[in-house]
């Protein structure tokens, strides 16, 4: 059984995308995502999937890698769609199944909501494919700073975000070395009943808490050793003036979300 | 550097350091010994800044940090920043994704100028030979390449002192070399080095060496001093170094250097009357006339469209004999172990644990509990609050009942040596018993096949001979043994030697049929090298002595000269 996280893969290869600055993709990103989130009818769809397809071609990321990293949430958009289209009631009924009825209303919402979701999806993880971790943490870094002049740990959120993003695979890896061997010793988590099922997850997580605990008391080892002391007197490596590519970003980004608008203000 | 009387003392009233007095001249290499839980952790933590001691006096690089068990921490962070520290576990070290940006992290920390850090992390990367892996995901490096980043990490701060704690005890014989030879080039550039390790070899190449046991300095000098002291090297739960031994065991003066050993028995050589050698009758058991209890028939495997761990390989292995693979970091080694135990059922070819095909899941069930699988760092696999229900984890899930879990528990335990451990926790165990304790976990199940992946790596030499003496009484049992090792010493004791490079096997046989001169260049080639015995005698044959008949072992090598001296 093997679990293999994605999420968060940086790709390395050189592109316009991979080469804006951080904080400038993190915005674009947002505003975009929340444009797409708000697209409501088929042109809308269809530009905001034209949009992420023109990033995905310009971030020179291989389709397949997309793919790949979105997968684990495809059992939720499939859920979320067919929740949609059993639920949602408005509109002409289609068909009946029972006491369960398809409306015309509830299969637009299936659609809609899942081709937002997976647009969404895939642009949000061409942000994480196209910026290295330690980069994007700079820019929640320095975005989030304001946080701190309030009091609030803006940089150690940022540090935090970008560790996890490093020990999730690991920790996953780990998790399905236990498993494995526990289940060789009987206690596998797809054996018996629900009750036995139950019960052989104790053994995976306990292991698996140690095992995390020991990494945590190496990490903080390694970050006493190295003179991490938070976000004060830091320098860092990657920091860089905005370039025109990131205006260029910028404007792209807002011409986009001005489509979308003028398409929504459209009848039909 | 200057330690006076220090002791420390963890929860519990556990002492880590009684009474240390040590000081470190600049450019100095130290190398620290001793079992594990002697302190050597504790006491690296300490001399890199990161702990301070309950008693005693510390100075760090000039800073007076720490005044009868009063830390000064201002001073203490001064110290810090001269200081380095790499350990065992490179993927704890590295915090970042991206290889330049892992070496940047300590110079972003100092706040240095962007230009300086880049200037560093070039430098660097460059000193460890990495170059050309600035860009690369560390996740997807060898582990001996992984710690080489943490070094240029550590390295980038610039530190006055530098402390490698066990850097090598979890990679493969090639990356352990690499690290040796970075070891080598900063303690001739002059960095002060302090090297805490359990190989005893790579404490030769220290100017001075102290052996730590129970948290006091037990042994202290010059490599050559503190290893003439046998019986009390063997005391601490250490092992001399290979050319001593041998030179012990030849009635030579002795000597660590396994150099000056070889051009000493050159000279015995010339003065000597000569007559060539007997073969050294080394006659293996006949093979028995076993059954195959696994087969492996054209095996591949692959664990992603680009990633083909295991190609077209075929092996079959007699029940009852040990079987020792190997090969380096992701030759697909740990990949047949797992089709072996049924983990995974090969996507082209057939494997056969006992007749049953794994390829159908009843098969698989039926190799499950066929075959016991112990994995690399079992240990990471306890959970239960004592010993006892941790090693009846295995036999309750098979509802046994309770008397028959008993029964398996008591035999577990007693024929790991843990008998007397019961009712302690496992986390409380030394790291060799808890790995036995999960080696015990897996034995209750009472498999007819044992596959063990890497069974001593990160053991101390204790320990590493309590688990070859636990394997040695299965054998004696009639359990087949299948193990994945980097130690080629380990290898020559068992039966049969299996060899794989790039997911295919390139050498399959006898111990003494793999490692036989006609096959050396294909081992050097996939990163493996020979007996330390047999290094020794091809060495002197290649100096004009005759034929000494391919020893594998010690034993064999001594005899083998003496024959050849009579």
């Amino acid at each position: 059984m093997a679990l293999r996280i994605e999420i968060g893969q940086y790709y390395a290869v050189d592109s316009p995308v991979h080469a804006l600055d951080a904080r400038v993709k993190l915005c674009c990103a947002l505003v975009a995502l929340v444009a797409v989130f708000c697209s409501a009818n088929a042109t809308q769809l269809g530009a905001s999937a034209a949009f992420t397809l023109g990033v995905l071609v310009a971030a020179r990321v291989p389709g397949g890698r997309v793919i790949a990293s979105v997968r684990p949430l495809v059992a939720f958009l499939a859920v979320l769609s067919l929740f949609n289209l059993v639920f949602v009631r408005t509109g002409e009924p289609l068909a009946t199944l029972g006491p369960l009825t398809v409306t015309t209303g509830g299969a637009w919402a299936a659609v809609l909501y899942t081709a937002r979701f997976a647009v969404a999806l895939v642009l949000g993880s061409l942000v994480l494919l196209t910026t290295t971790p330690t980069r994007l943490a700079d820019a929640l870094d320095s975005l989030l700073s304001p946080l701190s002049r309030v009091g609030l740990p803006g940089h150690e959120i940022a540090m935090v975000f970008s560790l996890m993003l490093r020990f999730v695979p690991m920790l996953a890896d780990e998790a399905s070395a236990i498993m494995d061997a526990q289940a060789l010793r009987g206690g596998g988590l797809d054996e018996g009943g629900p009750a036995q099922r139950v019960r052989s997850i104790a053994p995976v997580v306990v292991a698996l808490l140690a095992s995390g605990l020991r990494h945590a008391d190496g990490l903080a080892r390694a970050l006493d050793a190295r003179c991490y002391e938070g976000g004060s007197g830091r320098t860092h490596f990657h920091e860089q003036p905005l370039a025109r590519r990131d205006a260029v970003a910028a404007l792209v980004t807002v011409m986009f979300v001005a489509a979308l608008a003028l398409l929504g203000a459209l009848p039909g | 550097m200057r330690l006076s009387h220090v002791s420390l003392f963890y929860e519990g009233g556990v002492t880590a350091l009684d009474d240390v007095s040590l000081e470190l001249a600049r450019g100095e290499r130290l190398c620290v010994l001793g079992a594990n839980g002697s302190g050597k952790s504790t006491l690296a933590s300490v001399i890199c800044g990161l702990l301070a001691p309950d008693e005693g006096e510390v100075e760090l690089v000039g800073e007076r940090v720490c005044a009868g068990g009063r830390p000064d921490l201002e001073a203490y962070r001064r110290a810090r920043r001269s200081l380095g520290l790499v350990f065992q576990n490179p993927d704890d070290q590295i915090v970042t994704s991206v290889v330049e940006d892992d070496v940047a992290f300590g110079p972003e920390n100092l706040g240095l100028p962007r230009d300086e850090i880049a200037l560093r992390v070039a430098r660097e990367l460059h000193r460890v030979a990495m170059d050309d892996y600035a860009h690369a995901d560390p996740s997807r490096l060898s582990g001996g390449q992984r710690q080489r980043v943490c070094i240029a990490g550590a390295l980038a701060m610039e530190p006055a002192v530098l402390v490698l704690d066990e850097p090598g005890s979890l990679l493969d014989v090639r990356g352990r070399a690499a690290i040796l030879r970075v070891m080598g080039r900063l303690a001739a550039a002059g960095t002060t080095l302090v090297h805490v390790t359990h190989f005893m070899e790579e404490a030769l190449e220290a100017d001075r060496v102290i052996v730590l046991d129970h948290g006091r300095v037990a042994l202290a000098g010059a490599p050559e001093e503190v290893f003439a002291q046998d019986e009390k090297i063997a005391g601490l739960g250490l092992e001399v170094p290979f050319a001593a031994r041998l030179s012990e065991r030849l009635g030579l003066p002795r000597t660590c250097d396994e150099a000056a050993l070889v051009d000493a028995l050159c000279e015995t050589k010339g003065t000597g009357s000569f007559v060539s050698s007997t073969q050294a009758s080394k006659t293996h058991e006949p093979a028995r006339p076993a059954s195959p209890i696994l087969q492996v028939e054209h095996a591949s495997f692959s664990y992603g469209p680009r990633s083909h761990a295991l190609g077209d390989v075929s092996l079959e292995i007699a029940a009852g004999t040990s079987t020792a693979i190997v090969g380096q970091t992701g030759s697909g080694k740990s990949t047949l172990l797992r089709l072996l135990c049924g983990l995974e059922a090969p996507d082209e070819g057939r494997v056969l644990v006992d007749g049953s095909d794994t390829a159908r899941r009843r098969g698989r069930r039926a190799a499950r509990s066929l075959v016991g699988y112990v994995m690399q760092h079992p240990e990471r696999q306890l959970f239960a609050e004592t010993v006892e229900r941790d090693v009846a984890f295995g036999p309750r899930n098979l509802r046994l009942p309770a008397d028959e879990v008993e029964r398996r528990v008591t035999r577990a335990l007693e024929l790991v040596g843990l008998a007397d451990r019961r009712d302690a926790s496992p986390f409380k165990l030394s790291g060799g018993q808890r790995r036995l304790c999960a080696l015990a976990g897996v034995l209750a199940m009472e498999p007819r096949v044992l596959v063990l992946d890497e069974p001593t790596a990160g053991l101390d030499p204790r320990g590493r001979a309590m688990l070859r003496g636990v394997l040695g009484r299965l054998r004696e049992l009639g359990v087949t043994l299948v193990q994945v090792t980097h130690s080629m010493e380990d290898a020559a004791r068992a039966d049969r030697v299996v060899a794989l490079d790039q997911g295919r096997l390139v050498a399959d046989g006898t111990p003494a049929e793999v490692f036989s001169a006609a096959n050396e260049r294909r081992l050097d080639e996939g990163g493996l090298g020979i007996p330390r015995a047999l290094r020794v005698a091809r060495e002197l044959e290649r100096r004009g002595w005759p034929s000494l008949g391919d020893p594998l072992t010690t034993d064999d090598l001594v005899a083998a000269i003496r024959g050849g001296e009579a």
